[in-house]
């Protein structure tokens, strides 16, 4: 017999299965035009934002920003990272992305450093102490990703409290949760743990991969962090992200002193050795001595201590483990340079003014400066592909590259270009 | 914000309107001016009690001819809370209009909540309170106290204690006035200890002075409190019941009488004591009740017995004055004993009729006539038993009312069921449904039509208002309270973006449809079913979620069935439960837990009841309530006799049909209980209804128009799974950062745009300040101004 309400229901539910399977059908969001190239029809969606963060960047350049970080990833490791809301699951996701932000991490930061602890069956365990190197993270993470039982807030908060009090006061203490639980299991007051974090001034930023905890909101909200609820695999990578570039310094909390560093040298390797390491091992400046990892914690293997001596340093920044002085590479401190100074954010250029440039620089105006592909002249696939014009230099460039300047390169290169002729011309 | 309304010059406390905040402004302002009354329904968290004092404050400071606001709201801290608005309001005004606006508004309640005096305040009920104020303030009190103080013989500590705030007060006189501003209960109790004045006779005092008084429902509508305190309130004055949802019921209370076996041997011990103070006041001082009895000859009305002196009120009638007959008390209860010995027959027929061990019921004409044929009683005289029994109580000397309560819940009942003809029904019930085994008899007296007592209240006001989040369907309320509005508008809320999701939910994974319909609501699979709407929905909402259920009984059963399959640990493993129960402290207690669990992030479900104290009165905004749940349709006990009787009378009066109307009761308790979960619009919640009944037309229909309205086709007819689906993207979409910019000109209003609105309506800016005294006569005409007169001498003006 023909009943029309079950047919109906079937197909409904067919949709409805199709819509639990995939949140996202990013199938849908394919689009071809005229020419029967395929795009991206979020592209607009997406260039606005990233214009946005460019411009942000751009805005904050004046805000004093903390150089040497502290920072502590808190992990969720309890029950809700095996929904599988996220494909995979939420721990596949949010694993990978974490791989990711340490090395972002790293690159953003050179000289600051980041610790992990991880929090499960109502407890939090530290995984790695604060260092220097993304690598050490990653393989904890690596090798610590069962999920079980409730997270715990308040012991997280306590735990990385302790380790984070005794810092030198000139690095920006923070805390980033990355939590997929909707609950907190805590021993006592969850409100005394954030008070204490609080009055040391530890700054704590949330990313939620569900929905918004209260206590995560006010948590963020009294410690001056940030608080993100992702609503998809991208959106929580670039929630993570955000976190990679230093944040605007709390004047009270910090406090500016001279801090000694020292630029080790490489020295290569004794002809003595009997091992064969890659490069050299480094040598502090100030007493001379050999730099060695992580000494206070020596390998073991099968309960035997290997006094190895395999753990001499192979990476920077660290800390001399004779004098504690802070050793980075010149290039280090370059590299945390250009958060001060941010490159202008490009203006956008309509086909209309792209005429009247047209007269001027001719050849600039059709071809991108940078990677020097052909504009679209017409301008009639949206802002995709609208070019932008650096204010100081007048060279124009596509937006990919608009993008790679501001966000990887850092520099202009019609700019530095000038710059470069400037000299030679006064030279 | 200050900006010109039709003409109306409107003074609104706060930079920034909602959309919505006008239109409610524009329904009110044309109403006023109609002199009309208007029901009005504006969904919660639009700033529903700003709008409605600061359009009607604004339209008195322009017509002084508008009487006072009388708002009228359900309990404590509703009033308190409309009072910090008012405050706010003033404080605005007098900022930018002067001292020339000042209001005087002050909030009025019980003694037990305004009592200063140090012993009086202590005592635990209302009642106590109310007796040993009495004690100390009643004019034969007083009078002995003077007695005694005169006479320098006695020791000053024989004399009867009086109280000093009184005394104070009373000693001021009519001099004993507030300084206009804005009083709250506790503003009133500090003034009262500063100056040593009586802050709730001071308050009831102030109330003919007052712009704004602030009180319960009952002191307008139920008759024995609304003759004492609200008689000399004038025609002009603008009434608004606010969260008036449930007035019928509260109307239908007003006028209702229980009588128990407890009532009855109550009263008959009542009787005893009476007797005995009769004899003794015979005795004693005779000249006492020989003059009542002239009094009475008199008759009532000229002579009025019941001067209504301030503090000597007992008790009032319960039936609305105009109803009573102006005429003398008949002879046969003009004596005391006569009269006592007439109650005592009453009361003896009474208990004989309890005594019958099955169910009646009948009209008050054929109980009347039962009592005529059996204890030669006629309905006449019954309809005297109050003003009769308040006289003898006052000649008596009596001031422990408390004491004599159950004879006057019987002469309630006589004078009641002596009056009413129609719109009333005796209904006998001699045991609990639930028990049948043991007799519990009770005698209801009940009403079964609102309109009688709200009538009094259309009646004398020009402007009535009645204002709720919930009134859908907006045409029912009228005809239930029998009056014709001149506005009557269900409001929207706009928003930018979708902070309420209301989903229905029709089956389980399984498919299996869920249901609390009678054949269905013991089905272990239903019940399944519900458990696991609520697992799901713990898994991915974080914080509070509040789940209501049809009945105690019901949500005791699914609670037991939960447990043993194994429901309740799962839920447990994400959440904290905690239960609504009878017991008020013991509930007050698990929210007090409730919300501390979802203060410190560990999350907490709390299981209530529709129809119950939490879904009438708590707020679950924020995150104290991220979802709904709405288990089953919450009807009501459709068995019982006295629903019963007023379905037939709805049908047989109002051509309500039984369907119908309990649907739309069952729909709007629904409503108001998942309108709990939206406090304001920056709030986000959502609404699950999880019944296969919600998803059919004709009671989705009666929901009110702010939840239709975003009740998508995608969101109907759903199953588990899907809801979850839809429930996770709700939640991570809702917590993304709301910004305040995109609502501008969209869901909020700023000066400019309420101008142009203005302006496009042909009205130029507004006038700040209170209108110029208009000549005597002049070429003006009539102070009445439509919209097209009263613009022109605003402007100009």
């Amino acid at each position: 017999m023909y009943e029309p309400d079950d047919e109906d229901l079937a197909a409904e539910e067919q949709a409805a299965s199709l819509k639990v399977a995939c949140p996202e059908r990013t199938w849908e969001d394919l689009e071809e035009d005229e020419t029967g190239r395929l795009r991206i029809t979020h592209g607009d969606k997406q260039y606005r934002e990233k214009r946005r963060k460019i411009a942000m960047a751009a805005a904050n350049s004046h805000v004093c920003k903390g150089m040497i970080r502290f920072l502590y990833v808190v992990v969720d490791l309890s029950q809700a990272v095996n929904e599988a809301d996220m494909r995979p699951s939420r721990l596949a996701v949010v694993s990978g992305i974490l791989y990711k932000f340490f090395r972002e991490y790293f690159n953003q930061n050179p000289l600051s450093q980041l610790g992990l602890v991880v929090t499960r069956n109502g407890i939090a365990e530290r995984l790695t102490e604060l260092s220097g190197s993304p690598e050490s993270h990653i393989t904890a993470l690596k090798e610590n990703l069962e999920a079980a039982g409730d997270m715990s807030i308040q012991n997280s908060l306590e735990q990385v409290q302790s380790s984070l009090a005794q810092l030198p006061t000139y690095g920006t203490r923070e805390v980033l949760f990355v939590v997929s639980a909707l609950s907190s299991c805590d021993p006592g007051n969850v409100h005394t743990a954030i008070a204490a974090a609080k009055s040391a001034n530890i700054r704590v930023s949330v990313v939620s991969v569900a929905a918004e905890l209260h206590i995560c909101r006010r948590m963020t909200e009294e410690t001056g962090g940030m608080f993100g609820v992702s609503q998809s695999q991208h959106h929580l990578e670039d929630l993570l992200m955000a976190h990679a570039p230093p944040p605007p310094l709390n004047e009270q909390a910090t406090k500016a002193s001279l801090v000694e560093m020292g630029f080790p040298q490489k020295r290569p390797l004794d002809k003595g050795a009997f091992f064969s390491g890659r490069g050299g091992e480094y040598v502090c400046p100030r007493c001379a001595s050999r730099v060695e990892v992580n000494p206070t914690h020596p390998k073991f293997v099968e309960n035997i201590k290997i006094n190895n001596p395999v753990t001499f340093l192979q990476e920077l920044p660290a800390q001399c483990s004779v004098c504690s002085l802070t050793l980075v590479s010149s290039p280090h401190l370059a590299r945390s340079y250009h958060h001060l100074f941010p490159v202008a954010p490009f203006e956008v250029h309509r086909p209309v003014i792209m005429q009247e440039l047209n007269d001027a620089a001719k050849l600039d105006a059709t071809n991108c400066f940078a990677c020097n592909l052909k504009f679209d002249r017409s301008g009639a696939r949206g802002n995709d592909d609208a070019p932008s014009v650096c204010p100081r230099c007048k060279k124009i460039y596509c937006f990919q590259c608009d993008v790679f300047i501001h966000e990887k390169l850092h520099n202009c290169p019609g700019c530095e270009i000038d710059k470069a002729k400037g000299y030679k011309n006064s030279a | 914000m200050i900006f010109n309304l039709e003409g109306l010059t409107v003074y609104f406390p706060y930079e920034y309107l909602y959309p919505e905040q006008y239109r409610y402004m524009l329904e009110l302002k044309r109403a006023l001016d109609a002199k009309g009354h208007g029901c009005l329904e504006m969904p919660t968290g639009t700033g529903k009690t700003i709008t409605c004092l600061s359009l009607i404050t604004s339209y008195q400071l322009q017509n002084p001819e508008c009487g006072k606001l009388i708002y009228c709201t359900r309990t404590v801290p509703e009033m308190e809370k409309v009072l910090a608005e008012l405050r706010n309001l003033q404080a605005y005004r007098e900022k930018h209009v002067g001292k020339a606006s000042q209001i005087m508004a002050l909030g009025l309640s019980s003694r037990k909540n305004m009592c200063i005096h140090p012993k009086v305040a202590d005592e635990g009920s209302r009642e106590s309170v109310d007796a040993n104020c009495r004690r100390l303030t009643a004019s034969w009190v007083r009078d002995k106290h003077m007695a005694a103080l005169a006479n320098e013989e006695e020791a000053p500590e024989n004399a009867p204690e009086l109280c000093e705030f009184f005394e104070d007060y009373e000693k001021e006189g009519p001099n004993a006035i507030l300084p206009p501003g804005v009083y709250t209960l506790a503003d009133l109790r500090d003034f009262g200890r500063k100056k040593g004045w009586c802050p709730y006779f001071l308050a009831r005092h102030m109330i003919s002075f007052a712009n704004v008084v602030v009180y319960n429902y009952q002191y307008l509508l139920d008759p024995k409190v609304a003759n004492m305190v609200s008689r000399e309130l004038e025609r002009e004055c603008v009434v608004v019941f606010d969260e008036a949802h449930n007035i019928d019921n509260v109307c239908i209370e007003a006028l209702s009488v229980n009588l128990r076996q407890q009532t009855l041997d109550g009263a008959s011990r009542n009787i005893a004591q009476l007797t005995q103070r009769i004899e003794h006041v015979k005795a004693h001082d005779e000249q006492r009740l020989r003059e009542e009895y002239t009094r009475l000859v008199n008759g009532l009305a000229q002579q009025g017995v019941l001067d209504r002196a301030r503090s000597d009120q007992l008790i009032a009638n319960p039936v609305i004055s105009e109803d009573i007959l102006r005429e003398a008390v008949p002879g046969n209860i003009r004596r005391a004993e006569h009269f006592i010995a007439f109650l005592r027959r009453f009361v003896e027929y009474l208990k004989q009729r309890m005594r019958g061990g099955s169910v009646e019921q009948e009209t008050p004409i054929a109980f009347l006539a039962h009592l005529q044929q059996t204890a030669a009683i006629d309905g006449k005289t019954l309809k005297f038993c109050y003003d009769r029994i308040t006289s003898l109580l006052k000649t008596l000397e009596v001031v422990d009312t408390e004491d004599f309560s159950a004879i006057s819940l019987i002469c309630d009942f006589a004078t009641l069921v002596g009056t009413y003809e129609k719109g009333f029904a005796l209904i006998l019930e001699p045991y609990d449904e639930r028990y049948p085994n043991i007799p519990d008899p009770v005698f209801q007296l009940t009403c079964l039509d609102a309109s009688y007592a709200i009538a009094p209240v259309f009646d004398k006001f020009n402007s009535v208002f009645i204002t709720s989040g919930t009134l859908s369907p907006i045409n029912l309320y009228p005809q239930l309270l029998g009056f014709k509005p001149v506005c009557s508008a269900a409001l929207d809320m706009t928003l930018t973006r979708e902070c309420l999701c209301p989903m229905v939910i029709t089956r389980g994974a399984d498919q299996q449809m869920v249901s609390t319909k009678f054949d269905m609501r013991d089905d272990p699979g239903v019940i399944q079913n519900y458990g696991r709407v609520l697992i799901d929905l713990c898994s991915c909402v974080p914080d509070g979620i509040v789940a209501f259920f049809v009945s105690y009984s019901y949500m005791e059963q699914i609670i037991s069935k939960w447990h043993e399959t194994g429901v309740l640990q799962q839920v447990m493993r994400r959440k904290l439960v905690f239960l609504e129960t009878q017991d008020v402290v013991e509930t007050s207690l698990a929210l007090d837990n409730y919300r501390r669990a979802c203060n410190c992030g560990r999350g907490a479900v709390f299981l209530s009841v529709a129809r119950g104290k939490i879904a009438e009165g708590i707020d679950f905004d924020r995150h104290y309530g991220r979802a709904v749940i709405m288990y089953g349709v919450p009807y009501q006990y459709t068995l019982s006799r006295i629903l019963r009787a007023r379905l037939e009378y709805l049908r047989e009066t109002f051509q309500i049909k039984e369907a119908d109307f309990l649907s739309f009761d069952a729909v709007r308790q629904a409503a108001q209980c998942v309108g709990r979960v939206i406090r304001s619009k920056a709030d986000y919640g959502l609404m699950v209804f999880c019944d296969k009944r919600y998803n059919s037309h004709d009671k989705r229909g009666k929901l009110p128009k702010w939840i239709t309205s975003h009740l998508h086709e995608q969101q109907l007819n759903l199953s588990t799974d899907m809801a979850v689906a839809i429930a996770r993207q709700f939640m991570r979409d809702m917590a993304q950062p709301y910004d305040r910019a995109g609502q501008m000109g969209k869901s909020l209003l700023d000066q400019n745009s309420v101008n142009a609105m203005a302006a496009a309506a042909g009205f130029g800016p507004p006038t700040i300040g209170p209108p110029p005294p208009k000549p005597m006569g002049g070429p003006m005409g009539g102070p009445m101004g439509g919209p097209m007169g009263g613009a022109g001498p605003m402007t100009i003006g």
